[in-house]
């Protein structure tokens, strides 16, 4: 019987739930790329070379060493870029939506998706204010630095799945500031 | 024999009982926690399982951009629900034990049914066997080919059909039908 329980407690322990939609992708574009009319995804197929630079700088291979940029334009005036990136964490992935200036400063972070255990994680850290101390970064600048933002106002899962949101912020940062401007099409 | 759910005492049949009905509520909720996010055709099984590492290319020899229009409906099409590797892994370690406790549970269930031996023996031998037949539906379908998506599927019903046998004998023989005196 002692084996059930603690089989049943390791299982309860381990389980990844399903992924969950927070806010659905055409949203999170109308919020960080506002007022946009056209878009343009911009495909970037890393070498292994920088694929591997890539993996050093942030601890990150993106999904069959592509980089997808969505560039957004008003008529002829460009509004900005977003990446969606995935960050896999031991509760199960999530998805962070960050959006960029024209200028290459982060304008905005939204946490699109989420396991079902994470999303009250997550709701917290948003409520918090997670998402306002990431804008105004630039490539190569300060770290993101949400976790530690928010670490006084909310519960220890909140300030750690913030954490894990800072790397999706910080993935985000080095795949544009290395690829997006610097590889022409 | 010593253990037959027919003359159980009704505390044991009503215990029987209420494990039938939590696991068939388990099971109820599994079926459709696989229609939202792996669906019942061999098709969405491998576009679960599969993902694009069974397409996985090379990398370029030097960093190279593919650009191409969006509109707003290509950020709202469907997303397939993945499981890669990593994933599996720690899913596979996680069920495959509580699958396998399930199978004895309702093994031990099945022991105390009046059922010809060999009819016995092969009832735990699908209960076993159709948790088996799922996982290695999921790992043939991620390394060797989509197409075992469909051994994945043939493991679901397996497990479903396996636990409606031992739940409709047993509540028919310990309720219905039981031994007098």
């Amino acid at each position: 019987m002692n084996f059930v329980i603690r089989a049943a407690a390791i299982a309860a322990l381990f389980h990844i739930t399903p992924v969950v939609v927070l806010v659905k992708r055409p949203d999170a574009v109308q919020s960080l790329l506002p007022g946009a009319d056209a878009y343009t995804a911009r495909e970037v197929h890393l070498s292994g070379r920088d694929a591997h630079r890539l993996h050093e700088a942030v601890d990150w291979s993106p999904e069959d060493g592509v980089v997808v940029f969505y560039a957004g334009t008003a008529g002829s005036t460009a509004v900005g870029a977003l990446e969606f990136v995935r960050v896999d964490t031991p509760h199960g992935p999530i998805e962070v939506a960050v959006g960029f200036t024209p200028q290459g400063a982060v304008r905005g972070v939204v946490v699109t998706k989420a396991t079902v255990e994470m999303k009250p994680w997550v709701l917290e850290a948003v409520a918090a204010g997670l998402t306002d101390h990431y804008r105004g970064l630039k490539p190569g600048g300060e770290a993101p630095g949400g976790a530690a933002g928010i670490a006084s106002r909310v519960g220890s899962l909140a300030a750690y799945v913030a954490g894990e949101v800072d790397k999706g912020v910080a993935r985000a940062l080095a795949a544009y500031g290395a690829f997006y401007n610097h590889v022409r099409a | 024999m010593l253990y037959d759910l027919r003359r159980a005492d009704v505390r044991i049949k009503w215990l029987v009982t209420g494990l039938l009905a939590t696991l068939g509520l388990s099971y109820l909720f599994g079926a459709v926690m696989v229609a939202l996010y792996a669906g019942f055709t061999p098709q969405s099984v491998a576009a679960t399982y599969a993902g694009p590492e069974m397409s996985m290319a090379m990398p370029p020899e030097t960093t190279m951009v593919v650009q191409r229009p969006m509109s707003m409906a290509d950020f709202a099409g469907p997303e397939v629900h993945t499981v890669d590797t990593n994933l599996l892994i720690q899913d596979t370690h996680v069920h495959v034990p509580m699958y396998g406790l399930i199978a004895a549970a309702l093994g031990v269930v099945v022991a105390g049914l009046s059922l010809p031996r060999r009819r016995a023996l092969g009832l735990i031998g699908l209960l076993f066997a159709a948790p088996w037949l799922d996982f290695a539906g999921m790992w043939l379908t991620k390394l060797a080919s989509p197409r075992f998506a469909i051994v994945t599927l043939a493991g679901g019903w397996a497990m479903a059909v396996a636990y409606l046998v031992v739940a409709a004998l047993a509540v028919h023989q310990m309720w219905v039908s039981p031994e007098r005196g």
